[in-house]
């Protein structure tokens, strides 16, 4: 509650440090931490699977007698925990907390949470049971069998009310960026993901439409949902934390945001270049990649504060938006018909995909959850250690990772595309050197799962000493100072 | 308000209230136009940046995008408008072979020897090899009545074959074509090929009539 | 941003417009029809076999989609016609009898949309030890293909041997290995996997004398119908 005018001249008001922990965070406390926790456990399970199928890259006998992790499936199976276990999880748990906290009220619907939860990862489960024997789509990021996805729709629309609720209900008038961001993912999600549902899976349409229809949604999964659920975190961390207001905020940061929402489902068609669908697909998908430029110049515009900013939560959000940024430019270049020609159907594709959901996404949701747990359980982190060495590894194994997998898959798309004349014949390079000659940065690249993993590992028991164990935690009001109030920025 | 070098990773410190950010971060998207005009560089470089983003697009969309047509999969290639769509050429002694098959080879056999009695034969007939006239007559109305082919009597019946009233086959006139070019040209014959141009001239000649008899056959050049 | 409802319809919209796209590609291809053709007297694409239709099933339960692409490039776009891969880009006409269109992402392994098309295609016998023993259809190169011996079981010989049995080494007297059904669908499958006829219309539409590069002024005399019948710059020599 503010109990004095916001004026440049006034004297900060100084709030006590059991102030800034409202019933916001203790009331939503059941809700959030489960979310984070299945978070968690899926990020284990999908960086086991992401080492398994990254050492079956260049040992392809590596358990391929086993019928469910035989590459294919073990692929669909990683993929599915990462996106809809892992990010699904974390990005909930953000966002409802953002909007929670800036609805300025405990959230709603907190029971309806907790079931939708349950039941998407217990919908996730059966879904992976499933891809192990054998029930896959094989549609990229829709992999889960048709019978559990009716499922973790509803679910996920039982989640989702709360954030929608604690939006509607907030207690100011105006909204912040974090806010479109956290509601925009939570109400498009649920429309993308029922229409791909219904023309992939229950009433397919016909021939190459169904690619076309699983290229949007996969880009409108990514710069609907994911991306949105990222920013959301990171649009309310990087001035909370700094206590700066966010430079170069004004309509053009609103016009960023349409920006994503209205252009971002159109570069569904940037996988298809050279594909069998008409050339107006993959030109007008292009062309959005590259719009979208303006969306990622804004945000790091926006953002960039958290690069001077100090603590854990700050350092994951700047690695994040490097990632993002990197991950954007990247997309429009490499969407170009001349520089497709050589990345796709490569690793190159694959790096680029870590890049954005591992890279930017996952660690902008890192950051937010470093800040939002001790604020949401009242109990510190319990190792600092943990926490630092957590940063480490995850910041260097996704860099050897995007780096591996980038040099892999330039390897393979010049190797794929040369075709030399050699005392008349022509010489095209045959599979076996192409794996040859990318067996070393693709064994990087497992090394860099085991480092994630590893990363995960000390994440998730970190998280559990912290939730669960009372020894060796400190009551967060322990370690909080004093905020103050966030002077506007003079012109 | 600058945060301090060494933060605890335990738990971040936060800076200001949600409140306050909140309330900021409102006046800054409503904020008044300067009294002292003092303009800021930073909205004419977006204004810009996203103008140039939008002008590509255009230029690429106008090239690339095949005019939004369906059926270009080449971005290269111009509209479908101009472009002619060349069918590949029939080769009537693949269509005269199936058509045969499926229409002939009842009566006159695959072998084009025909049946005593009542059904000629191909194989080296003259009526094959002779008139085309007298031919595309034949296969276009069928025959009534006695037909004398090498030096034997036949007495049978041939329906109409091509497309006329009575007709119980319809073939076009490319297909009519075809298999005269194909009994032409097989079965020990030797003839100049059959165009379907002929066949429906004929036909536009002939109009509606009944089978032909021999008689009338023979009135033809 | 302050009105909630408009708030919604604006973001329903934002993405309604992207749908639209969707539904103009529904329009454009949803009637594609097969083509008939008089000279082979038959309809392309053809229509496949229960048992291939099984074997796409196959095809996508073990995911084969992860590490092949079924899409191919048109010549001057990349090796995919030197690698022997196909004459001609794949159209969208290909697909329209498929069930599960799997085109693929990554070519880890070749492409397979014209596997039974290709100059010269594998037979059962090839697709049999790739799935066993992951032997490539290149006779030069060491095996890299994973192995899927779950798709085969190990019987008892009786009477005669299987004519499909594979070659085993070191088999128990007595003994055979044989693909089980969802091998023989899958082999089906892949061996019923032809994009080669050439349709008159995608042809005429999509070959351009002479191509140019992204970027550049195409030739200022080349105009649609007349260009449109030329033959395509044959590039395989020089890449």
């Amino acid at each position: 509650m503010i109990t004095a005018p916001i004026h440049a001249s006034s004297a900060p008001i100084q709030r006590t440090p059991s102030a800034e922990i409202t019933a916001a965070d203790t009331g939503s406390r059941g809700p959030l931490l489960l979310l984070v926790c299945a978070a968690a456990k899926w990020l284990i399970i999908s960086g086991v699977l992401a080492l398994i199928t990254s050492i079956q890259l260049f040992k392809p006998a590596f358990l391929a007698d086993c019928s469910w992790l035989t590459h294919g499936r073990a692929e669909a199976m990683r993929e599915s925990v990462f996106i809809y276990g892992w990010a699904a999880n974390a990005g909930l748990a953000v966002a409802l907390w953002v909007l929670a906290r800036l609805g300025g009220s405990p959230l709603r619907a907190g029971n309806w949470v907790i079931v939708g939860t349950v039941f998407w990862n217990l919908g996730l489960l059966a879904g992976l049971v499933g891809i192990a024997l054998g029930d896959a789509t094989s549609l990229s990021f829709l992999e889960l069998p048709r019978y559990v996805q009716p499922l973790m729709l509803v679910a996920y629309g039982a989640m989702a009310v709360a954030g929608v609720l604690a939006w509607a209900g907030r207690r100011t008038d105006g909204t912040f960026a974090s806010q479109w961001y956290a509601v925009a993912a939570l109400f498009l999600f649920p429309w993308i993901f029922s229409i791909a549902q219904v023309m992939l899976l229950f009433a397919p349409v016909r021939g190459t439409l169904q690619t076309i229809v699983a290229g949007w949604y996969v880009q409108g999964a990514w710069t609907l949902w994911l991306a949105p659920l990222a920013l959301s975190g990171a649009y309310y961390l990087v001035p909370k934390i700094t206590g700066r207001a966010i430079p170069s905020y004004f309509f053009w940061t609103a016009l960023s945001f349409w920006t994503l929402v209205v252009v971002g489902a159109w570069t569904g068609g940037r996988h298809l270049v050279g594909g069998p669908v008409p050339a107006w697909i993959p030109s007008v998908a292009i062309v959005s990649c590259s719009l979208l430029l303006f969306h990622y110049f804004m945000v790091f515009l926006n953002l960039r504060g958290a690069f001077g900013g100090g603590g854990i939560a700050l350092k994951f959000v700047s690695f994040g938006l490097v990632a993002y940024v990197l991950g954007g430019v990247t997309d429009s270049i490499t969407s170009m018909r001349a520089v497709a020609k050589i990345t796709q159907f490569t690793h190159f594709a694959v790096a680029q995909q870590q890049l954005a959901v591992f890279g930017a996404a996952s660690m902008m949701f890192f950051g937010a959850l470093y800040y939002l747990v001790p604020r949401v359980s009242g109990r510190a982190w319990a190792s600092a250690a943990l926490v630092r060495g957590h940063f480490f590894l995850m910041s260097l194994g996704i860099m050897l990772l995007v780096a591996s997998l980038t040099v892999a898959g330039w390897i393979q798309g010049h190797a794929l595309n040369e075709a030399a004349m050699v005392d008349g014949k022509l010489v095209l390079a045959s599979f076996a050197e192409i794996a040859a000659r990318t067996q070393t940065p693709l064994m990087a690249a497992a090394a860099a799962n085991g480092i994630l993993l590893l990363g995960s590992l000390i994440f998730a028991v970190n998280l559990l000493r912290t939730a669960f164990s009372r020894a060796g935690t400190v009551p967060v009001t322990d370690l909080l100072r004093p905020t103050s109030t966030m002077e506007a920025p003079a012109l | 308000m600058s945060t301090p070098a060494n933060q605890d990773p335990r738990a971040d410190q936060a800076a200001v209230t949600d409140e306050s950010l909140l309330a900021v971060h409102e006046k800054l998207l409503g904020k008044q136009p300067d009294e002292n005009a003092n303009y800021s560089l930073m909205p004419l470089v977006l204004l810009f940046v996203f103008s140039g983003l939008i002008f590509w697009a255009g230029t690429y969309l106008n090239r690339y995008s095949g005019q939004f047509d369906p059926g270009i999969f080449n971005e290269n290639a111009l509209s479908t408008k101009g472009a002619v769509v060349a069918a590949p050429p029939q080769d009537p002694m693949k269509v005269g072979a199936s058509v045969y098959a499926v229409t002939c080879a009842n009566c006159h056999l695959a072998t084009g020897l025909g049946q005593t009695g009542t059904i000629p034969p191909l194989a080296e007939s003259e009526w094959v090899t002779g008139s085309e006239e007298r031919l595309v007559r034949i296969a276009l109305y069928g025959v009534m009545g006695p037909i004398k082919v090498k030096g034997t009597d036949f007495n049978g019946v041939m329906p109409p074959h091509g497309k006329v009233p009575g007709s119980p086959y319809n073939l076009t006139d490319e297909r009519v074509a075809a298999v005269l070019t194909y009994v032409r040209q097989s079965f020990g014959n030797n003839a100049p090929a059959i165009t379907g141009v002929q066949v429906a001239a004929i036909r536009g000649k002939e109009g509606e009539r009944k089978a032909m008899t021999q008689d009338e056959l023979m009135k033809m050049p | 941003m302050k009105n909630g409802p408009v708030f919604f319809l604006g973001l329903f919209g934002a993405m309604a417009l992207s749908w639209g796209s969707i539904m103009l590609a529904n329009h454009q291809l949803g009637t594609l029809a097969p083509h008939f053709d008089e000279n082979e007297g038959k309809a392309f694409p053809e229509r496949s076999s229960g048992i291939a239709g099984r074997g796409q099933l196959v095809y996508a339960d073990l995911g084969c989609a992860a590490c092949h692409t079924q899409q191919v490039r048109r010549p001057d776009f990349g090796t995919d016609q030197a690698r022997g891969w196909g004459e001609r880009q794949s159209f969208a006409r290909d697909y329209i009898h498929q069930t599960r269109v799997q085109l693929g992402e990554s070519r880890v392994g070749p492409d397979l949309a014209n596997l039974a098309g290709r100059k010269t295609p594998p037979d059962a016998e090839d697709l049999t030890n790739l799935l066993y023993a992951g032997k490539t259809l290149d006779p030069q190169s060491k095996s890299q293909h994973p192995t899927y011996k779950f798709l085969f079981e190990t019987r008892e010989v009786v009477g005669q041997r299987a004519a499909n049995a594979v070659k085993v080494a070191n088999l128990a007297p007595g003994m055979q290995v044989v693909p089980t059904e969802r091998a023989r669908a899958l082999i089906t499958y892949l061996l019923s996997l032809n994009n080669s006829y050439a349709y008159p219309s995608e042809t005429a539409w999509n070959t351009v004398a002479a191509v140019a590069k992204e970027g550049e002024h195409k030739a200022p005399d080349a105009k649609g119908g007349a260009d449109a019948k030329a033959a395509p710059a044959k590039e395989a020599g020089h890449k």
